[in-house]
C-alpha cells in the first residue's frame, strides 16, 4: 500500500531497537550522546502544528502549518549545548521526558541503506514539583545506516496533535 | 468591594501581589480593561482577500474578523443569535457565509442573518431577521494591524495609541510597513496575563540572567549579557512609557539581537542599508532607534519584540492561566529569503520550542501560583529601578528612563492599570488634563 516496500524482520528489529535506545538517551538526558551517535550531519529535524481549517476550503491561500522545530545539525547542537549549561535554570532540578513509542512501521527508503519509519509517540514529561504534561504526536522519520552499521536520523517530521498546547512548550527532543 | 486605588502605589513603584491571583480583581479587569481597551485581532497580511477571516480572542470573548466584499474589515462575536452556538469552528479561511451547525442559521460576511431553515413554516413571521445578525465589534487598524474594542465611547485606535505611535512607527512605518507571519502557535501558560505583559513592556533586567544559557549559545548582540557578565554601558538604551500604559524598552544598535551566522549578516546589512532612509523619513532620533532591539507591549496584553521578531497576545483564561498566541513579524519589503530566515530564528527563540520561551514560563508561573499562599498574596511587588531618573521626552511626549535597564515602563503600565480599574467609564478617563498622568508618574 502507498507504494511502500517492506523490510526484513532483522531490519525492523534493528530500527525498533534504535528508536527505543534514542528514547532512553533522551530520558537519561544524554543529548550529547544522542547527537554524536544517532544524528546524521545532514539532519532536517522538524515539528509542526496545524491550524484548523474547513476541509474543503481551497480559497484561503495562506499556509496551514506553523513550525515548532525547523533545525539542521548546527541548531540541534546549539540546543544540546544550551541543555548542558549550568545556567539553564529550567533544567535544574532535572526533568524527565519519557517517550512511549508505538505503531511502528519500517519501509525501504528512496536510497539503499535508508529507511522510512512511521511511529506514534506519547510523551509524559515531569518537571518541578507540580508539573506533569503529556504530548501525543506522529513521527515520519528517515534513518540512514552509516558505514559502521549505526542507524542515524536523517529526517524527522513530527506533527503534534494538540492544537492548543496544554504542555506549555516543546523544549525537548520529540 | 475591591479597593482598586490600593492595588498600585504609583508614587513608590509597588503593586499588590493579589493582582496576579484574585478572582474579583480579575472580574474587574475584564469589565474595566478588556471591555474598554483596544485588543489585538489580526493583521492585513493574514486576511488579504474578500471573504478571508481569522478568529481571535478579546478578553475571554471569541470573535471573527472578516474581510468584506468592499475590502473593509468587520469583527463579530463568534456566536449564533439563536441559541448561542459558535458560528465558526475553525481558525481561519475564506468563506461566503458563517453557518451555525446547530439549526443552520446562516450569516453573511457583513454579519446579517441571511437564511433560517424553514423560516416561514416554523416561525410564521414572528422572527425579525433584521435584529438577529451577528453582534458587531468595533474594529480599527493602524498600519495594517487590526484591533477590536467593545466600548463605543472609547477613543479611536489612533488616539488610544497616542504618543506611543512615535515609537511604533519606527517599525510599522519605516521601510514600507510590517506584516505578520502565521498561523500563530497557541499554547497554555499557568500564569496571570499581566506577568508576561509586564515582562515584555519593560524588563531588560532579566535578559542576562533568566536567559543566561540560551544567550551564551545563540550568538548576536545580546550574547554579551549572558550570565550578567557585563553592565550595559551608558547610552545603551532607554525605557519608555505613555498615557495608556503602552511602553517599551530600546537596546540601541542591538538590532538582530539573537541572530547569528548568515541570517545575522543579512539582517544587519538590511538595517544598515535602510537606516539612512528611515532617518530621512522619521528624523534623526528614530533613525537611530531603527535597527535597535525593542521589547514592547500595547496595553493591555499585546507584546512584541522587534529585532527578535516575535509578536504575541496573552489572552486570559481566568486569573491564573492564559492562552499565548505567537506570530512572526517582519518588514514587508524585506527579501523573502531574509523574512524566512528571521522567522525561523523567531521560532527558535520564542516559538513553542523556543530556546528563550521556556525560560520565561517558569518565572511567570511561579509569580502567579505562589499567591495561593495567603501570606505571600498579602505582599507587594517592587518596580522601583530607575525611579527619580525619569523625564518627559519633548520630542515624543512620552516619559523615558535614563538607562537601558530600568523599570520605568513597568511603572507606567501599572499607573495606567490603576487608572483603568478606578474609572467608571471612558468619559472619566478622558475628562482629565491629558498631561496629568505625567505629573502623577513623576510625583510632581
Amino acid at each position: 500500500m502507498d507504494g511502500l516496500k517492506a523490510v526484513s524482520h532483522d531490519i525492523y528489529h534493528d530500527v525498533e531497537q534504535t528508536l527505543y535506545q534514542e528514547a532512553r538517551l533522551i530520558c537519561e538526558e544524554r543529548l550529547r550522546d544522542w547527537l554524536n551517535v544517532m544524528v546524521d550531519q545532514d539532519i532536517l529535524y522538524q515539528a509542526v502544528s496545524r491550524q484548523l481549517r474547513v476541509r474543503k476550503d481551497a480559497r484561503y491561500i495562506l499556509k496551514d502549518h506553523v513550525n515548532i522545530f525547523n533545525e539542521n545539525y548546527h541548531y540541534l547542537e546549539m540546543r544540546v549545548v544550551q541543555s548542558e549549561s549550568p545556567m539553564q535554570w529550567t533544567a535544574d532540578p532535572r526533568e524527565v521526558v519519557r517517550h512511549f513509542i508505538s505503531n511502528l512501521e519500517v519501509y525501504e527508503g528512496e536510497t539503499p541503506g535508508e529507511y522510512k519509519v512511521f511511529a506514534n509517540c506519547y510523551v509524559v514529561r515531569n518537571r518541578r514539583i507540580y508539573e506533569e504534561m503529556t504530548y501525543s504526536y506522529s513521527r515520519k522519520d528517515v534513518w540512514r545506516k552509516d558505514a559502521n552499521g549505526q542507524f542515524r536520523l536523517l529526517k524527522r517530521l513530527s506533527e503534534v496533535d494538540e492544537r492548543f498546547m496544554r504542555g506549555k512548550n516543546l523544549n525537548f527532543i520529540l | 468591594m475591591i479597593n482598586a486605588a490600593s492595588l498600585v502605589d504609583v508614587k513608590n513603584g509597588t503593586q499588590a501581589k493579589s493582582i496576579f491571583w484574585d478572582e474579583q480583581i480579575y472580574q474587574l479587569e475584564l469589565e474595566r480593561i478588556f471591555d474598554r481597551c483596544w485588543l489585538f485581532l489580526t493583521h492585513d497580511s493574514l486576511i488579504p482577500n474578500s471573504g478571508d477571516f481569522t478568529t481571535a480572542i478579546m478578553g475571554e470573548d471569541e470573535v471573527i474578523v472578516v474581510r468584506q466584499m468592499n475590502g473593509s474589515v468587520k469583527a463579530f462575536l463568534n456566536v449564533c443569535a439563536h441559541r448561542g452556538t459558535r458560528v465558526c469552528s475553525v481558525e481561519a479561511g475564506n468563506t461566503r457565509s458563517f453557518t451555525c451547525t446547530y439549526h443552520g442559521w446562516s450569516y453573511g460576511l457583513d454579519g446579517s442573518l441571511q437564511a433560517v431553515p424553514f423560516e416561514n413554516e416554523f416561525y410564521k413571521g414572528v422572527l425579525d431577521k433584521s435584529t438577529h445578525g451577528l453582534t458587531e465589534v468595533r474594529a480599527e487598524s493602524y498600519m495594517g494591524f487590526w484591533y477590536g474594542n467593545f466600548d463605543k465611547t472609547a477613543p479611536s485606535l489612533y488616539d488610544y495609541l497616542g504618543d506611543y505611535r512615535f515609537y511604533l512607527d519606527v517599525w510599522m512605518d519605516s521601510t514600507g510597513g510590517a506584516e505578520l507571519i502565521g498561523p500563530p502557535t497557541r499554547t497554555l501558560l499557568n500564569c496571570n496575563w499581566k506577568t508576561p505583559a509586564e515582562n515584555f513592556v519593560g524588563d531588560a533586567y532579566h535578559v542576562g540572567w533568566t536567559h543566561a544559557a540560551s544567550l551564551s549559545v545563540i550568538g548576536g548582540e545580546l550574547s554579551a549579557l549572558s550570565g550578567n557578565k557585563m553592565v550595559p554601558p551608558a547610552g545603551a538604551g532607554t525605557q519608555i512609557t505613555t498615557r495608556f500604559g503602552h511602553g517599551l524598552g530600546i537596546l540601541t544598535d542591538a538590532g538582530p539581537a539573537l541572530l547569528s551566522g548568515k541570517v545575522g549578516e543579512l539582517a544587519r546589512k538590511w538595517y544598515a542599508d535602510n537606516r539612512p532612509k528611515v532617518a530621512e523619513k522619521l528624523g534623526k532620533t528614530r533613525g537611530g532607534y531603527y535597527g535597535s532591539h525593542f521589547n514592547s507591549n500595547v496595553f493591555p496584553n499585546n507584546s512584541y519584540l522587534w529585532g527578535t521578531n516575535t509578536f504575541k497576545v496573552w489572552a486570559p483564561r481566568g486569573p491564573r492561566s492564559i492562552e499565548v498566541f505567537t506570530w512572526g513579524i517582519v518588514e514587508k519589503n524585506m527579501p523573502d529569503e531574509l523574512k524566512e530566515a528571521i522567522y525561523d530564528m523567531a521560532t527558535r527563540t520564542f516559538g513553542t520550542a523556543g530556546m528563550l520561551e521556556g525560560d520565561d514560563a517558569d518565572n511567570m508561573e511561579s509569580m502567579t501560583q505562589l499567591n495561593r499562599g495567603r501570606q505571600i498574596r498579602k505582599g507587594r511587588l517592587n518596580s522601583q529601578m530607575g525611579m527619580g531618573d525619569d523625564k518627559v521626552d519633548e520630542e515624543s511626549g512620552a516619559i523615558i528612563g535614563a538607562s537601558a535597564v530600568g523599570e520605568t515602563s513597568y511603572r507606567g503600565y501599572y499607573r495606567a492599570y490603576r487608572e483603568f480599574l478606578m474609572a467608571e467609564s471612558w468619559d472619566d478617563l478622558l475628562k482629565v488634563d491629558p498631561d496629568a498622568w505625567k505629573r502623577e508618574f513623576l510625583g510632581k
